[in-house]
């Protein structure tokens, strides 16, 4: 048997599988599929029911409170520009991805990061895993997902999730394994049960782990979420993949300008989140 | 039960022939060492094990401060983390308050560890997120005591150790020493008989050190407390310790006062440690006095009765002040208003070199 044929014996069996996941599991990934709809056209709409000043002022709240005053302004003006380039429909799509994105990848990544923190073999057969997540292009995701889950957002919600896991779940796991010897000594000669050395000691140390992985988390999903324009995510990511098929290169433009006015404004907001964590542990 | 009653009245804590064997293969090592009697030395030659604490027995008694004196290495801090098990012992047996400490249930040793043995850190590991008043308070949060008291016991804790306007702030906001006043104050909030305080005061500076030790003998004596300190500083075991152990190797080479162990050194390491004290508070009268009746029949001329008059427990330095403002080259010690001894010149300057007086002394 020559080589051409293993591969091609070898992508028929892929092929078959996924021609089988979707006879048999049809039901089930139809119902993954509103659940994951469900969820985002749930954050859409807390997003864009209120008129574009109300979530302006709330990214000049969150600016400020988490990094200055300054940075606050900026946020909301960068926001604003993003409805005067008549982009602001996208923009918040693509912020409604990213949200949903992040929360449900930090709902595995964190407690699996936990689990991995705590029980070494666990960790050791998870390593490969992730490394294999982290290093095949992300765009590789999108495929297994639109065979099973369709065009739209919930495949690009499913892939996104994919991909911004690793990151998180390697931070959380990094920050509940380093615990300070000596604090590990206290909670052991204060008479700590293990439930309370966990949430008074190994866990307050390990939150600015925890917190630049949700950074990361959400840094990924920004990334992920333009690539996955490609599968009809919808936002700014379609608005950019759009206007690249028509050789529409102000409006690709403009889409790419907002996506960086969005990515620099969550950057700064969980940026600043972690330097306030770690400004309490010093 | 016999347990009960020696909760109330034996040691607080009993280590009897505690060996601490680390490394692989310390099974074997242990078995070696109970059938065939093996030393520290040959373990490390035979089996490749390091022996962190040797054979060691000794008792801690209620009320008092008993220091644990060793250079880095010497097995003094493992040996105090036996006491609570934070390192399980290879072999031997330990009693905090009349009961066995190995052979306790997970449940158990907690108990045990918040009620009855606060411990002090030298790095003090205060948590960095919580305010100083919410670290006093830890020990009582851990034993789940709702948080009106325990802020109100912990406050009082503070303020023992003169902490009483640093409650709100974060440790980080506080000096060395104060640092290490709030890890007193979480030992001390729990309030329990015992205090184990490993090197606390080694990282700070000598003043702040000295003050610290004075301070920490004081409320201890105060609050009835009994403490067992480790410290690398024999200067800082003579200031606090009612008892001393010198540690080398693993094992305790001699048990006693201060005075037992600058006047009677077990052996050349201990002699070597003990010669760059100072003997002017450590040397009593009673150590450096010649018997009444021995003096007098030398020195028939001298009226005992109108020397300069001191108690036994004077110090040399307390003598040679008499001995310069007195204006007699002899001092009367006294005992229950009767002349026991007498301080000559000669025994005096015997006791600042740090010897006892023997039979050549001449008077």
């Amino acid at each position: 048997m020559d080589t051409d044929t293993l591969t091609t014996a070898i992508d028929e069996a892929v092929d078959n599988g996924l021609n089988w996941l979707n006879d048999h599991g049809g039901d089930f990934f139809d119902a993954i599929r509103s659940l994951l709809e469900g969820f985002y056209d749930a954050i859409e709409w807390i997003l864009l029911a209120p008129p574009y000043l109300v979530v302006m002022l709330v990214a000049l709240l969150l600016g400020w409170r988490t990094v200055s005053l300054r940075f606050g302004f900026a946020a909301a003006v960068g926001l604003g520009f993003c409805a005067v380039m008549g982009l602001w429909k996208e923009t918040m799509e693509t912020l409604a991805l990213v949200i949903a994105a992040t929360l449900l990848a930090l709902l595995i990544a964190i407690p699996v990061g936990v689990l991995a923190g705590f029980r070494p073999r666990f960790d050791s057969w998870l390593q490969p895993i992730l490394d294999m997540l982290q290093t095949l292009p992300p765009y590789i995701y999108l495929l297994p997902a639109i065979a099973l889950l369709g065009f739209g957002p919930a495949t690009a919600l499913a892939a996104t999730v994919v991909v911004a896991v690793p990151p998180a779940l390697r931070l959380t796991a990094h920050g509940i394994r380093f615990t300070p010897q000596n604090f590990l000594e206290l909670g052991q000669a204060t008479g700590t049960t293990p439930m309370q050395m966990f949430t008074k000691i190994r866990l307050p140390f390990a939150m600015p782990s925890i917190m630049a992985g949700v950074n990361q988390c959400i840094m990924m999903a920004v990334g992920m979420v333009v690539i996955a324009g490609i599968v009809g995510s919808g936002g700014l990511g379609s608005a950019i993949y759009d206007a690249i098929r028509t050789l529409d290169i102000g409006k690709s433009i403009d889409g790419g300008i907002a996506i960086v006015i969005l990515s620099m404004i969550l950057d700064r907001i969980t940026a600043g989140a972690v330097a306030a964590e770690s400004e309490a542990d010093r | 039960m016999s347990a009960a009653t020696s909760e109330t009245t034996g040691p607080l804590i009993d280590c009897r022939s505690v060996w601490k064997v680390f490394g692989k293969g310390s099974d074997l090592a242990i078995r070696a060492i109970t059938e065939r009697g093996l030393g520290k030395a040959e373990v490390l030659k035979e089996f490749g094990c390091v022996v962190g604490v040797a054979d060691v027995s000794l008792t801690l008694n209620r009320g008092e401060i008993f220091c644990i004196m060793g250079l880095s290495g010497s097995g003094k801090s493992t040996l105090i983390r036996l006491f609570n098990r934070l390192i399980e012992p290879s072999l031997g047996r330990i009693f905090v308050r009349g009961q066995d400490v190995s052979a306790m249930n997970a449940e158990q040793l907690r108990q045990v560890r918040a009620r009855h043995l606060g411990m002090v850190f030298q790095s003090v590991a205060l948590l960095p997120n919580r305010t100083v008043l919410e670290n006093a308070a830890f020990g009582l949060e851990v034993q789940k005591i709702d948080k009106a008291r325990r802020n109100e016991t912990a406050r009082a804790a503070l303020a023992r150790v003169g902490l009483a306007e640093w409650g709100d702030r974060f440790p980080s906001e506080l000096s060395g020493g104060m640092q290490q006043r709030v890890g007193l104050a979480r030992a001390l909030a729990s309030d329990p008989e015992i205090i184990l305080m490993d090197e606390p005061f080694s990282a700070l500076d000598p003043l702040i050190r000295r003050q610290l030790q004075d301070e920490f003998r004081q409320l201890s004596k105060d609050l009835g407390k009994s403490a067992v300190f480790i410290t690398h500083d024999l200067d800082e075991a003579i200031r606090i310790g009612d008892r001393i152990a010198i540690m080398k190797d693993g094992a305790i080479v001699q048990v006693g006062t201060a005075e037992d162990i600058v006047l009677k050194p077990a052996d050349s390491y201990v002699e070597k440690f003990v010669a760059g004290i100072s003997r002017l508070h450590l040397v009593k009268a009673h150590s450096v006095m010649h018997p009444l009746a021995a003096f007098r029949a030398v020195r028939p001329e001298v009226d005992v009765a109108k020397l300069p008059r001191t108690g036994t427990d004077s110090d040399v330095d307390e003598l040679i002040r008499l001995a310069v403002d007195g204006r007699q080259d002899a001092i009367a010690v006294v005992e229950q208003d009767k002349v026991v001894g007498v301080v000559t010149t000669r025994s005096l300057l015997q006791g600042v070199r740090g010897k006892e007086l023997g039979e050549a002394t001449a008077l």
